[in-house]
């Protein structure tokens, strides 16, 4: 027990004696004040831990003191202890005392025994006020620091979301947070090839922890998506990444899609979140991606599964990806959102109540009731792309600089890395390291995965393209997956030639494959090429035509030439 | 939540009952911490016959007892998984990572 420092306020000298060597004898500090206007100024300068006053006093009274300290202590939210010394048949004085803010009273003539018990009582309330005051200044710290974390969250969050992909016309997507902001998500991006990427992530837990692991799997999700790998291969990266860094109880739920418009496929992979809904415009479920994978961060490098599943529309469509806080969310008889009211709302309004209208649904299930977990939703209007030629990546300012330097580059692949890289993706990274190539990033993408592809599922795999139509994609993906588990021979050769010719510079590329090639003569006149374009197969073809200078097949049809013009 | 232990045939079993969620973390860690010391535990079985709730902290405790197993050679498997618990543990696509036994 710490000694109280103890202000007596007495203005009979006597009296005040004896209550200070009460005082001094059990070991605290005391000092005194002939009347309340002194004790008022001492209280300040001395702030003592307990007051001990007599009523009867000159300049001011007891009572008046005793109002105006309490007063004081109020506005300060502080507490000292206030104990009147009174005479007996004063009693209406000692009402008065407690009424202006007396904590107890002693009457005169003082009982020592009496006054003792009191001040150690008195010490053990200090004493508690204290340890109590101690705890509030803590927890208001804790408080402090946590709002600052959330803070910071907050904007990592905001800073990860707000890209540029998602001002896409075509996606649009809704946050409702559990706490001050949401631990969930979304992000939109797209591939040099025109592929949309779209990724819903769920992290373990709330706020600030929630946002920590949200860096590592957006900074992967754009990183990779510009260089153009395929969402297999991101889910993989963030996989490990958070393997790297996350405790072993610390996961996120993770719902990767890729919509390309060209063949009109819509690809998914789903680890631990609620299945994805491809939606056609009359409410009808098109296809129903359920959670195939562990979360993200869950599983070694060793046993990550990159499996993700592919489906071909026909029609326009909607893609909906949530979060199981929509699903989980109970209104207040315990019952939950049904899928039907869901499609319901998609058959009923138009594509651009579809948002609004979710929205709604979500508000008006919860009626006012705070969600306890993340709802967020990510929804994706997929048109049927009615134009003849995809859209390409816009051309940079042709430069009229001749490129004085070469620059060779060949590369080969057998089988195996063929099963297991990410060809174009890599190759691309190192090709647009040479700067007069970089700013035609977008359109070299698209030339060579076309000239790639071709030369893997038609030349080596020995796949045929005309399976892709009519609804048959799933059928040609099956076939593409379990030919390229077979190959077991066979290499395709890439050079690239940077050079100058007529004043121009140009970007030679030739590919070549080590399959029986094909009859190349069909595709060459431009009448029956431009028949090919309302086809998925034939629309590769007829693109690099639009965005080479030249384009010829040679050799058996298994080797081509196309040259760019920077 | 409550926790019953029960052991047999170097195999012990955790009954849990009620709400597994973040506020079951320190029980949980100590029943399993003690089942793990045992040198004649062999697997460490979580019944969840008796559990209503279960969310992704729950999961991630799961997550720690099986790594914590692991490194002392010892295996973990889940047991009587039903309702929304089976569906909670079907979407996080558990069965790969656990044994499931019925």
């Amino acid at each position: 027990m710490r000694p109280l420092k103890v202000l007596v306020v007495d203005d009979t000298l006597a009296n005040a004696k004896l209550v200070q060597s009460v005082v001094d004898r059990l070991g605290h500090r005391s000092f005194l004040a002939e009347n309340g206007q002194r004790a008022l100024e001492l209280f300040e300068t001395e702030q003592p831990d307990l007051v001990l006053m007599d009523v009867m006093m000159p300049v001011m009274d007891g009572i008046s003191a005793t109002r105006e300290l309490r007063e004081r202590l109020r506005a300060g939210k502080r507490w000292v202890p206030i104990l009147l010394l009174s005479a007996l048949d004063d009693i209406s004085d000692i009402v008065r005392g407690l009424e202006a803010g007396a904590d107890d009273y002693v009457v005169k003539p003082v009982n020592i025994q009496l006054l003792k018990a009191k001040i150690q009582n008195f010490t053990h309330q200090v004493e508690m006020q204290e340890q109590i005051l101690q705890h509030t200044t803590e927890l208001e710290r804790w408080h402090a620091m946590a709002q600052q974390q959330s803070e910071l969250g907050s904007h990592i969050m905001d800073r990860l979301i707000n890209t540029e992909g998602l001002r896409n016309t075509l996606v649009s997507q809704f946050n409702i947070p559990a706490e001050t902001f949401s631990g969930d998500l979304i992000c939109a991006a797209r591939t040099p090839d025109n592929i949309l990427h779209l990724l819903l992530a769920d992290a373990t837990g709330h706020g600030l922890p929630a946002a920590l692991t949200a860096i590592p799997i957006a900074s992967a999700f754009y990183r990779m998506t510009e260089k153009g790998f395929p969402i297999a291969s991101i889910a993989r990266e963030m996989n490990l990444k958070l393997r790297e860094f996350l405790p072993a109880d610390r996961f996120v739920a993770a719902t990767l899609a890729a919509i390309n418009v060209n063949d009109q496929v819509v690809e998914v992979w789903n680890g631990g979140n609620p299945s994805a809904l491809l939606i056609a415009e009359n409410g009808a479920l098109l296809k129903e991606w359920r959670s195939r994978h562990p979360p993200l961060g869950v599983l070694p490098a060793a046993a990550f599964s990159e499996q993700i599943e592919a489906i071909g529309y026909q029609e326009d469509c909607n893609l909906l990806i949530c979060s199981d806080g929509l699903w989980e969310a109970e209104n207040a008889e315990g019952r939950r959102i049904e899928r039907d009211r869901i499609l319901a709302l998609f058959a009923a309004t138009g594509r651009e109540q579809h948002l609004a209208g979710l929205q709604a649904l979500v508000q008006n299930h919860l009626a006012g009731a705070p969600a306890l977990d993340d709802i967020s939703g990510l929804l994706a209007w997929i048109p049927i792309e009615r134009r003849s030629l995809p859209r390409v990546a816009a051309q940079p300012e042709r430069s009229h600089l001749v490129h004085s330097g070469e620059w060779h580059l060949a590369v080969s692949y057998w089988a195996e890395e063929l099963k297991s890289l990410d060809v174009v993706p890599a190759l691309l990274d190192l090709i647009c390291q040479v700067p007069v190539l970089k700013p035609h990033k977008g359109s070299l993408f698209i030339i060579l995965s076309e000239l790639y592809n071709n030369a893997l599922d038609h030349g080596l795999l020995g796949l045929d393209s005309s399976l892709k139509a009519g609804g048959g994609f799933e059928l040609y993906m099956q076939q593409r997956e379990a030919s390229l588990a077979r190959l077991s021979e066979g290499r395709i050769d890439m050079s690239f030639w940077l050079h100058s010719t007529d004043n121009e510079s140009v970007l030679d590329i030739k590919v070549s494959d080590t399959g029986p090639g094909f009859d190349y003569t069909r595709y060459l006149d431009e009448e029956s090429l431009l028949k090919q374009t309302a086809l998925p197969h034939g629309r590769g073809l007829a693109l690099i035509r639009s965005l080479c200078s030249q384009l010829r097949y040679a050799g058996n049809g298994n080797q081509v030439i196309a040259r760019y013009v920077l | 939540m409550q926790i019953t232990t029960h052991s047999a045939n170097n195999q012990t079993t955790l009954a849990l009952n009620g709400r597994f969620d973040f506020h079951t973390h320190r029980d949980f860690r100590s029943a399993y911490e003690q089942a793990l010391e045992d040198a004649a535990t062999r697997e460490v079985v979580i019944d969840l016959g008796g559990v209503d709730y279960l969310d992704s902290s729950a999961l991630g405790m799961l997550l720690l007892l099986r790594e914590r197993a692991e490194s002392m050679g010892k295996t973990v498997s889940l047991t009587r998984m039903q309702g929304t618990v089976k569906q909670v543990l079907d979407v996080a696509n558990f069965d790969k990572i656990f044994v499931m036994k019925g």
